[in-house]
């Protein structure tokens, strides 16, 4: 067990070395820098623009760079912002906390819809129950996020039920603790419908297509004639052996809560990742970029490790695969 | 219930998601110390009495990122410093000229190098410290430091020499100049002064630039403008709250600012703000498109639009006229044969249909301009600068004179080409962040086409058509536009002169490339030093002819300002000048005060 933890660690340490080397090299060698835009001011001198790159070294080689990045990450801070002259980690970090507040309720939300409306399409395969399913993930999976979100915001303004994006209120300081929940709730609630309807076709059909695989299985059909009941049947029996794909499934779920709502959030106006990063894109503050990368890079690994982890837990064939090399 | 408006205009918003004191200049005296009120000290305003209290709420487009004036970079840090901040003097953005601020008067010497100005009595930070001239030594002394890199800096260098300041006394100032300065006391303005008692230590530790980040405690920043830090809210909204030590009264002696909160909402694109501010989220709008503002305008449910004319933004192509020496590829030499011959550059000025630009880019809300200096500008304007309309036989003419003769194609499209029988292509690179431009772009290849160019337009990321443009240098032609601090013609210095950054066909030059370059610069740094406004007019306008002639800026077009704000809103009024909405924010107030303060 500790062996094969060590190794999916091993991959998981190399990936998050990787994906950095590679996003500092894209990132720094894409035309253009932070203090190009000042060019453009006719106030403000070559001289001093040269000056400016010079303080936050973008003049120096890239190997030195890289090392000073790695350097600052090892001290916390995961580099300089240059627009807001501050470490990025502190600036990552409180966006990241409403980026998971968003993404870990609609992961949540999904997966409690997505399992028993997977499992019950499973088991009524090819009957106008499954069809109905089928036809309604379908159409949801070819309309695209942006359209959602859009659609979604039209309603709001045409309704007056929900605010029109952001986070909370203007008041919310000055609401009670219960109001405050109110408050964050219905700012919550239409990009959370995004995300969850954006997400819960690809996990339905997972769950449906898992466990239909399952439920035709040699061993569900031998206990099926031993007369098992069939809620037994799928519970006890037939959802352990689907679990397989579906924790895989989920340790992408989990790998996704800090870049799968990137969008929606520029698009909802939530003040998480998604206008940071956009931002930061744009406007070239090129470690706040790399630190967002590997902030997503770091869930996506501790992702693929949980999962990993699972399936050794769930799967005895990964067991004996692993106790045996 | 808010009347909701059509779905129609939603989805047209919603799916573009992603995508002066200076007549006193031109009179003959030196001195120009303010008449004071006799109740002086503390500045009276005139205009529309409001009423206190009440809470303003506005969007900015994405978040500040810092409050520190010394390194703040960014138009919205800039924008909220503005309201925290105060200047000696300030430039009124509605008349365009300057005003006493911070200082109630100001004298220039009889040899237009030394300003003495004179603070107000009682001055004082927003967290009740006294402000003095010691104050302002040490401002300038952080604006003018090698190593603080201050964007401000750059301004504070008259005459190849930075400008030294002097303490008379508690109240009294002087700023010496190597050499006269034409805006005069035009440089004071956004310059802020800094608390001396908050900044000293860190300045002098070289940590200057890590203080004033938006995280600072309330009581960690202070200023001297109408308003001062509450909240923040990270990624979300800052929340100011009216200076108690504010030094501004209305006609009538109240208190200024009038507002008690004013609090910026962070939101990230055009489309959004839009959206809020329909949705009563928001009480005022500014920098609004013309799309946003034709949907806006046709709902006007309890607030209304404004559109405060051509501000100072101008747009304008420009070819490539960088001596690139070896690494010139033949192609390109052949190239910029024709681009540093007037005749095809006026030509491609004359086929240019503005008017149309101005219709369909900005729907009517801008004007077609043919200078740098925008209809916007009140008073640096050149009317005799001639306007001529599109003319495509001026176009033919011109071309034919220089020597391009056109050919018919098999399916009998013309193409022009140089005497070398060559065939006129060339791209123009823009901006695909600027949807603007881009439609700019593409009505002028057509334009082009009419005169048998073949234009490819080629959109780039802003930062990478900057790199091309003044880095690599490797490009054809580029629209670009340019939006002036200020009205007077020393903000754009660096456009005009040979040796500036932003003298885009031909940047940095050691030495004028052209005989017309070294006259305009001749007449720019003439201008600079001097000392009434009809000696620097003439001169001026005589630079903007010039380069009318020459033409190395084919200017196209200048949006409007558009803004706007909820009816219950008082002394809105836009102007063309940054801050748009919120130059006179001390003097915003909220007719229905307590209603709106609890919204």
């Amino acid at each position: 067990m500790m062996r094969y933890l060590l190794r999916r660690l091993a991959h998981a340490f190399f990936l998050i070395i990787g994906v950095s080397v590679l996003t500092f090299l894209f990132t720094t060698l894409a035309p253009g820098n932070y203090f190009d835009e000042m060019r453009l001011n006719p106030q403000i001198a070559p001289e001093t623009l040269a000056a400016l790159r010079a303080q936050y070294q973008l003049d120096q080689p890239l190997a030195i760079r890289y090392a000073s990045w790695v350097n600052s990450v090892l001290h916390g801070e995961i580099g300089f912002s240059f627009a807001y002259n501050s470490p990025v980690a502190p600036l990552l970090l409180v966006r990241a906390k409403n980026t998971l507040l968003l993404t870990l309720t609609a992961t949540v939300v999904a997966w409690a819809i997505a399992l028993p409306l997977g499992v019950w399409s499973a088991e009524r395969l090819g009957r106008l129950p499954d069809r109905v399913i089928s036809w309604s993930t379908a159409v949801l999976l070819v309309i695209p996020d942006l359209a959602l979100a859009l659609g979604l915001l039209v309603l709001a303004l045409r309704t007056g039920w929900f605010p029109a994006g952001g986070m909370a209120s203007v008041d919310f300081k000055s609401l009670s603790s219960l109001n405050r929940i109110r408050d964050l709730a219905r700012h919550m609630t239409l990009p959370v419908v995004a995300l969850v309807l954006s997400t819960l076709p690809i996990l339905v059909r997972h769950v449906r297509a898992a466990v239909a695989d399952v439920l035709h299985a040699p061993f569900l059909l031998a206990a099926e004639g031993h007369g098992i009941p069939p809620r037994t049947l799928l519970y006890r029996y037939a959802l352990p052996a689907a679990a397989n794909p579906l924790v895989s499934l989920f340790g992408f779920s989990i790998g996704a809560l800090l870049s799968g709502s990137l969008l929606i959030e520029v698009v909802m106006s939530w003040p998480g990742l998604g206008p940071f990063l956009l931002e930061a894109i744009l406007a070239r503050d090129i470690y706040v970029v790399i630190g967002g990368v590997l902030f997503s890079t770091i869930f996506l690994a501790a992702g693929n490790f949980l999962a990993d982890v699972l399936l050794y837990w769930v799967d005895p064939r990964i067991r004996t695969e692993s106790a045996s090399r | 219930m808010r009347k909701r408006p059509g779905t129609v205009a939603h989805c047209r918003i919603l799916f573009r998601l992603f995508i002066i004191f200076f007549a006193l200049i031109c009179q003959p005296t030196f001195t120009k110390a303010q008449q004071n009120n006799p109740k002086e000290e503390s500045r009276l305003l005139s205009g529309e009495i409001g009423r206190s209290g009440g809470r303003l709420v506005v969007s900015l487009r994405g978040e500040p990122k810092t409050l520190n004036p010394v390194i703040a970079a960014d138009a919205r840090s800039r924008e909220i410093i503005g309201v925290m901040q105060a200047d000696l003097v300030h430039i009124n953005r509605a008349n365009q000229l300057t005003e006493p601020a911070l200082a109630q008067s100001w004298k220039i010497s009889p040899d237009g190098l030394a300003y003495t100005l004179v603070l107000r009595n009682g001055l004082k930070f927003s967290d009740g410290r006294p402000m003095d001239t010691d104050d302002v030594l040490f401002s300038f002394r952080v604006y003018l430091d090698e190593n603080t890199h201050a964007p401000q800096r750059d301004l504070l260098i008259v005459g190849g020499k930075p400008i030294a300041v002097r303490k008379i006394d508690a109240q009294t100032v002087v700023f010496q100049m190597a050499k006269p300065y034409g805006a005069g006391e035009r440089l004071f303005d956004g310059m802020a002064i800094l608390p001396r008692h908050l900044l000293e230590k860190p300045f002098q530790e070289g940590k200057l630039g890590q203080i004033g980040s938006l995280s600072s405690a309330a009581d960690q920043w202070a200023g001297l403008g109408p308003f001062r830090l509450k909240e923040y809210v990270a990624g979300q909204r800052l929340v100011l709250e009216r200076n108690p030590y504010y030094w501004k009264l209305d006609s009538e002696g109240n208190h200024l600012p009038y507002l008690d909160e004013l609090v910026f909402l962070f939101v990230p694109n055009a489309d959004a703000q839009v959206l809020k501010f329909q949705s009563g989220e928001t009480d005022m709008i500014s920098q609004l498109g013309a799309e946003n503002f034709s949907v806006l305008s046709r709902q006007q449910n309890g607030f209304t639009v404004t559109d405060a004319g051509p501000g100072l933004e101008y747009n304008f192509l420009f070819f490539n006229l960088n001596d690139l020496g070896e690494k010139a590829s033949p192609d390109f030499e052949r190239k910029q044969k024709w681009f540093r011959d007037v005749k095809f550059r006026q030509a491609v000025s004359s086929v240019a249909d503005r008017e149309a630009i101005v219709r369909l880019v900005y729907q009517g809300r801008g004007a077609a301009i043919w200078g740098l200096v925008t209809p916007g500008n009140k008073r640096w304007g050149d009317a005799n600068l001639a306007h001529p309309e599109r003319s495509l036989e001026r176009a033919r003419a011109l071309l034919k004179e220089a020597g391009f003769s056109w050919t018919t194609g098999p399916n009998g499209e013309s193409t022009l080409q140089d005497s070398g029988g060559k065939p006129v292509e060339f791209s123009i690179l823009t901006s695909s962040t600027n949807a603007d431009r881009a439609k700019m772009a593409a009505l002028l290849q057509d334009d082009l086409k009419q005169l048998g160019m073949r234009v490819q337009v080629v959109p780039l990321e802003f930062r990478s058509l900057l790199d091309r443009v003044t880095q690599a240098k490797e490009y054809d032609a580029c629209l670009m536009g340019i939006a002036s601090y200020d009205a007077d013609p020393n903000s754009d210095i660096n456009v005009w002169l040979s040796s500036g950054g932003t003298h885009l066909w031909n940047p940095s030059q050691p030495h004028p490339a052209t005989a017309w370059e070294a006259e305009i610069d001749g007449l720019i740094e003439e201008q600079m030093s001097a000392r009434t406004f009809e000696q620097r007019k003439k001169l001026y306008d005589r630079a903007q002819e010039i380069l009318a002639e020459y033409q190395p800026m084919i200017f196209l077009a200048s949006p409007d300002i558009l803004a706007g704000a909820k009816n219950s809103l008082g002394n809105f009024h836009p102007a063309v000048l940054e801050p748009y909405v919120l130059w006179n924010v001390e003097r915003l107030y909220l007719k229905s005060g307590r209603e709106n303060a609890t919204r």
